[in-house]
């Protein structure tokens, strides 16, 4: 019945129920677009209300023209958060739990001269009265959880005529259902999984790294407010002061192996470096998350293989996806195309050369070389590619901004 | 030439800070460049150095932390390692085996360690070099206790 109704959170695209919303999906149902606190007499926006200020009894009649229930009239109110607090209990709430959930969620909105509970609503006795009408008629499964108690204290107390969930030991709040162990099981996961998260990010703000000096999550720009994980040891660094310092050019007299591709604070040698919005603390996490940057890599194509067509310095140590193409170079001759040579200037540009300019560069979008240095370079193209780097830092930092690392 | 800026400015809140904490160096910020540093170093103590205050001048580059300051001896000294006339320091962690880690206040310390224990194998002031190699250790010291007293005492009366 109350299907009929659109979805107001769905008609703004964030309706965080899915299927399971007791409100209708379909951009065909008509949307209910009366003020239900015109209805009870003040409407704080007066004039400028975006919803429609009809009479009651019109309203009703209206109202449940589209939807049995008068009470859903009140879902569309146009600031109520109970949708959001009620997606955390998950699951579809009888209506009895609806309204009285959503006169308690639209407390705030109120002006606050007495408190909300102890205040006579027109139709509380009514609520009350189809509570008490029927309570024994469900069972205790379907029955909604106080959303007071769930949120941190009932005033109620022992009077509620709402199940007080039990407290959940990680967030402190009455949450859980007692009656619904599967998402008890779920709140609790998700519960602690989160606690987890939030105790790594706490921990990771207080790391500084020990180029710039600065506190990796503090910096200015959200690019910057990244670490970089060395490979082989666990010393802390931004993504851009170490990439910095990995492709400082090597003709100011520093050692590309010794110096430049070490560790700075313990000179350990390390062949990549894994962007990471988040600081470890165990060697598990710091594997996932050098796995989950490898398997993001393992799903882009690499543009120096180029499906076939091209060589891909790295060969077979590539983080990139190897993709053979038919029809490429690779698939006619079961090998690489030989090395092209690199793009030298004369005064008369072929059409072809130009491409040749452009296409390492364009390629290099999302290919940070340095990441990948391997043992099969040479000394000159290790220089060619930490120059191509320089001009593609910006762009491969941005490319992996929505990257993100758990 | 911004991170540079940065990054010294943060040195110099940690100097001002732990300035109690190591009596034996002074890193003092040239009043109107910050890329200029003068530190003032205590010669270690059982080394001909001892007494010694030895003055330093560090020019840092714009590319700092990534390259390292140029650190010479103000104050004349008779190390092997370093260069008797223009006070040129040779020590690897000033040249190729620099690290961005390494800050102005561990230079100083790394400098005083390379006065406790000197390189005679890589010398800038071979006179002294030599007579280290040549086993004349107490030449060697008695030369470096001199100029010690001769250009890092302050002169008595």
């Amino acid at each position: 019945m109350s299907k009929r109704v659109l979805c107001k959170f769905f008609a703004h695209g964030a309706c965080l129920k899915g299927e399971h919303c007791e409100f209708s999906h379909d951009w065909k149902a008509p949307p209910n677009n009366i003020c239900t606190y015109y209805q009870k007499g003040v409407c704080a926006y007066g004039s400028r209300c975006r919803y429609e200020h009809v009479k009651a009894s019109k309203g009703n009649s209206s109202a449940s023209s589209s939807s049995t229930n008068p009470y859903q009239a009140l879902v569309s109110d146009p600031v109520s958060p109970g949708h959001d607090t009620r997606t955390a209990l998950s699951g579809a709430s009888p209506i009895q739990g609806t309204p009285l959930e959503l006169y308690a969620s639209c407390r705030p909105f109120i002006p606050p001269t007495k408190p909300a509970w102890n205040e006579e609503f027109v139709h509380h006795d009514l609520l009350d009265d189809r509570d008490i009408g029927e309570p024994s008629s469900i069972r205790p499964a379907d029955r909604s959880i106080c959303s007071f108690a769930a949120a941190g204290n009932c005033p109620r107390g022992e009077k509620c005529p709402h199940i007080h969930g039990d407290l959940c030991p990680t967030c402190g709040k009455h949450c859980l259902h007692p009656f619904r162990p599967e998402e008890r099981e779920e709140h609790l996961n998700t519960c602690e999984k989160k606690q987890k998260q939030l105790d790594a990010l706490k921990h990771s703000q207080e790391i500084e790294c020990s180029v710039c000096l600065e506190r990796v999550l503090s910096k200015p720009t959200a690019a910057e407010r990244k670490f970089g994980l060395l490979s082989e040891c666990d010393h802390p660094f931004c993504i851009s002061c170490i990439r910095n310092w990995r492709g400082s050019s090597p003709t100011s007299g520093l050692d590309v192996n010794s110096a430049l591709r070490a560790c700075p604070i313990c000179r350990k040698l390390s062949y990549f470096v894994v962007p990471s919005v988040i600081w470890y603390t165990t060697k598990e996490e710091k594997q996932e998350i050098v796995d989950s940057y490898k398997a993001k890599l393992k799903s882009i194509d690499c543009k120096h293989f180029d499906f076939g067509n091209g060589n891909c310095p790295f060969g077979t140590s590539c983080f990139y996806k190897h993709t053979v193409k038919p029809g490429s170079y690779t698939w006619r001759h079961h090998r690489p195309p030989p090395r092209r040579p690199p793009p030298h200037r004369t005064n008369f540009v072929a059409m072809d050369d130009l491409f040749d300019v452009f296409d390492p560069l364009e390629g290099l979008q999302d290919f940070s070389a340095e990441d990948l240095f391997d043992e099969e370079l040479t000394s000159f193209e290790m220089a060619l590619l930490l120059m191509d780097m320089g001009s593609d830092t910006c762009d491969s930092l941005s490319d992996e901004e929505d990257f993100y690392s758990p | 030439m911004q991170a540079s800026r940065a990054r010294l400015f943060k040195e110099y809140k940690e100097v001002q800070r732990e300035k109690i904490a190591d009596p034996d160096i002074q890193l003092v910020c040239d009043d109107s460049n910050i890329f200029k540093w003068t530190a003032l170093i205590k010669g270690p103590s059982e080394t001909p150095y001892e007494g010694g205050i030895f003055q330093l001048a560090f020019a840092v580059p714009e590319q700092y932390p990534l390259q390292p300051p140029q650190v010479r001896f103000l104050t004349k000294i008779f190390h092997p390692n370093v260069h008797f006339k223009t006070g040129e320091i040779c020590l690897d962690i000033l040249k190729n085996a620099w690290s961005p880690a390494w800050t102005l206040q561990s230079v100083c310390r790394a400098i005083i360690a390379l006065m406790a224990h000197p390189e005679p194998d890589s010398p800038l002031n071979c006179d002294s070099g030599n007579l280290l190699r040549s086993g004349d250790i107490r030449g060697y010291q008695s030369m470096a206790r001199m100029y010690t007293r001769l250009a890092a005492m302050p002169k008595k009366g």
